[in-house]
């Protein structure tokens, strides 16, 4: 089955061809410029921005792919959760290429795609596992027991970890989107230098804090420059990352015993984190935990973790009606 | 092309009008609008009922038409995309129409000045002033964005008779109606239906005078809050 999918949640258009489990093609049209100056995604802007990229987009999918519209099984694409002007573009080019083409059209939530993107390079067999899904808008620990049924263990009380790195990658001067800056940062300095709160770690339940660390870290610059001694950026990146990784990667361990489960899977934005990826696979090496993550390119938002999770969904016999709407707060169930 | 005409596809959702319709340039063969609050989504379903109507299949379409706005925005997104899909999956040319022009041509056959008002939200309009000419209109200078306010005083200068049209002369027709030389059209032209978009564009397609997929987007004529906000901090700093 050879699927397109349509990714235009938030400020990436990404558009895919995945055929029986394999990406034939996978594209990305970055709106990094378009955000920068204003330190965060413009929701009019983004959606401007779809517009004039989609469409390039999919010829470019196409090609590659080395196939035509006629050549397609169905086509998928995200409905939600996200920004709904952005959505409800990719939604109505889905909706037309289902029509023209005469092939099925399926809306995915954008969740399940960064679960599911795992299945592109380790294989359809997934379930059970709980799974941590963390980027500039979520942070979410869910259990999946059987593929396509979701149990949501916790999710962030306020800021996503995404939106926390963004925020002190800015503070420390590193531009935006900082969190790939603030990763670099921080493999120079020490991540035990600062010892910042880990918020909610023993809370009992699977639910996170951000906005208490952000708090914590301005205070911290604020007295030591009061103090008149400076703070070295790299230790403050690391000993930040770390409060933040702490948490994940004990309350993603603690729910996969919990459910009695072998298998974690991250998915996400935040994923591409290189101490994330470490700590997180050092644990699950220590607990007999499989932990599982997708390459760089298929932890942040893309085309392909949608054409694949639609085909999944394709594949059981299921279809959305051509008035199907954008839901910018879909919850995964 | 046949000599029967090349058959046009036309979609306008700059308003709280989702119109859709197909016809030639002699003839409109079925069109289909939805009126009132609209769902944001409802393009594609109305298209596939114009075709169910009208018995044609897409594969009869020549040419995609879309209406450019301005308009309000995320409605108006959605027509123009869910144009520029079928054409790219048809493999047929794509024209793109501001939609004020396809409210001035609506009125075509008055003799009189027409000035194309529609309602830009934030107790705003955007305006277009055309002159009628024989089988059409002549658009007059740019399209603009500013408030009835503005407008009116601009329309007092007009020597002529002008009929304004559109939903945003309906909505501040007391403030436009300046003088006894200006006239509202009522509310069956307030709209840019898609039957006067096909009829106004299929002699592009048959001229071949079509727009490139990437460069069809719609008119905005606005910044963004962001970047206004951004404009102004960056006035403030080198004041
Ligand atoms: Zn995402």
């Amino acid at each position: 089955m050879r699927v397109l999918g349509i990714e235009t949640s938030c400020d990436e258009t990404g558009v895919a061809i995945v055929q029986d489990g394999t990406v034939r093609s996978n594209l990305l049209a970055s709106q990094v410029e378009v955000h920068e100056r204003f330190g965060g995604v413009v929701p009019e802007l983004a959606s401007r921005a779809h517009v004039e990229a989609l469409n390039p987009l999919l010829e470019q999918a196409l090609g590659e792919a080395g196939v035509g519209f006629g050549d397609l099984d169905g086509v998928a694409v995200t409905v939600g959760p996200g920004l709904v002007g952005a959505l409800l573009v990719g939604i109505a080019a889905a909706k037309s290429i289902s029509l023209a083409a005469r092939i099925p059209l399926v809306g995915v939530n954008h969740l399940e795609g960064h679960i599911l993107a795992n299945a592109i390079e380790h294989g359809p067999d997934l379930a059970p596992a709980v799974c941590l899904v963390v980027s500039g808008g979520h942070t979410m620990l869910v259990h999946m027991p059987e593929p396509h049924r979701y149990e949501i263990l916790g999710q962030t009380v306020d800021d996503a970890a995404g939106e926390a790195f963004d925020k002190i990658a800015r503070f420390i001067g590193l531009g935006f989107p900082g969190g790939p800056a603030l990763d670099r940062l921080a493999q120079q300095g020490d991540p035990d230098a600062i010892r910042f709160p880990r918020a909610m770690a023993d809370s009992g339940d699977y639910d996170f804090s951000l906005s208490g660390l952000k708090t914590a870290v301005l205070r911290h610059v604020k007295a030591e420059r009061g103090a008149g001694r400076e703070v070295d950026p790299a230790d403050l990146a690391a000993s930040f990352q770390e409060a933040i990784v702490d948490v994940q990667v004990a309350k993603t361990m603690d729910a996969a015993r919990e459910r009695g489960t072998r298998r974690v899977l991250l998915g996400g934005g935040v994923v591409a984190n290189s101490r994330l990826r470490d700590r997180m696979e050092k644990a699950g090496a220590e607990a007999g935990i499989d932990v599982r993550f997708p390459s760089m390119s298929l932890c942040t938002d893309n085309g392909a973790m949608i054409a694949l999770a639609g085909s999944w969904r394709l594949a059981r016999g299921e279809r959305s009606d051509l008035s199907v709407g954008a839901d910018p707060s879909m919850v995964l169930a | 092309m046949e000599r029967r005409g090349v058959i046009v596809l036309g979609i306008d959702t700059s308003t709280a009008v989702t119109s859709v319709a197909l016809g030639t340039e002699h003839e409109i063969v079925g069109a289909v609008s939805f009126a009132g609050a609209r769902k944001h989504d409802d393009v594609v379903p109305a298209i596939e009922q114009l075709l169910a109507w009208t018995g044609k299949q897409l594969e009869h379409v020549h040419g995609v038409a879309v209406g450019l706005g301005p308009g309000l925005y995320t409605g108006l997104r959605v027509g123009v995309e869910a144009g520029k899909a079928l054409a790219q999956v048809l493999r047929v040319p794509i024209v793109g129409i501001p939609s004020l022009d396809v409210l001035a041509f609506g009125v075509h056959q008055t003799p009189r000045t027409v000035v194309a008002v529609m309602d830009a939200r934030r107790k705003e309009v955007f305006s277009a002033r055309y002159r009628p000419v024989h089988g059409g209109v002549v658009r007059e200078g740019g399209y603009r964005v500013g408030t009835p306010a503005a407008l009116a005083a601009d329309l007092e200068a007009v020597r002529e008779e002008v009929l304004l049209v559109g939903d945003g002369a309906i909505l501040y027709r007391q403030e436009l109606e300046v003088s006894g030389r200006i006239e509202v059209a009522p509310a069956p032209f307030a709209h840019p239906w898609a039957s006067a978009l096909v009829t106004l564009a299929a002699p592009r397609f048959i001229r071949e005078e079509t727009d490139r997929l990437p460069e069809v987007v719609p008119l905005y004529l606005r910044k963004t809050d962001a970047e206004i906000a951004w404009d102004q901090r960056a006035r403030g700093a080198s004041a």
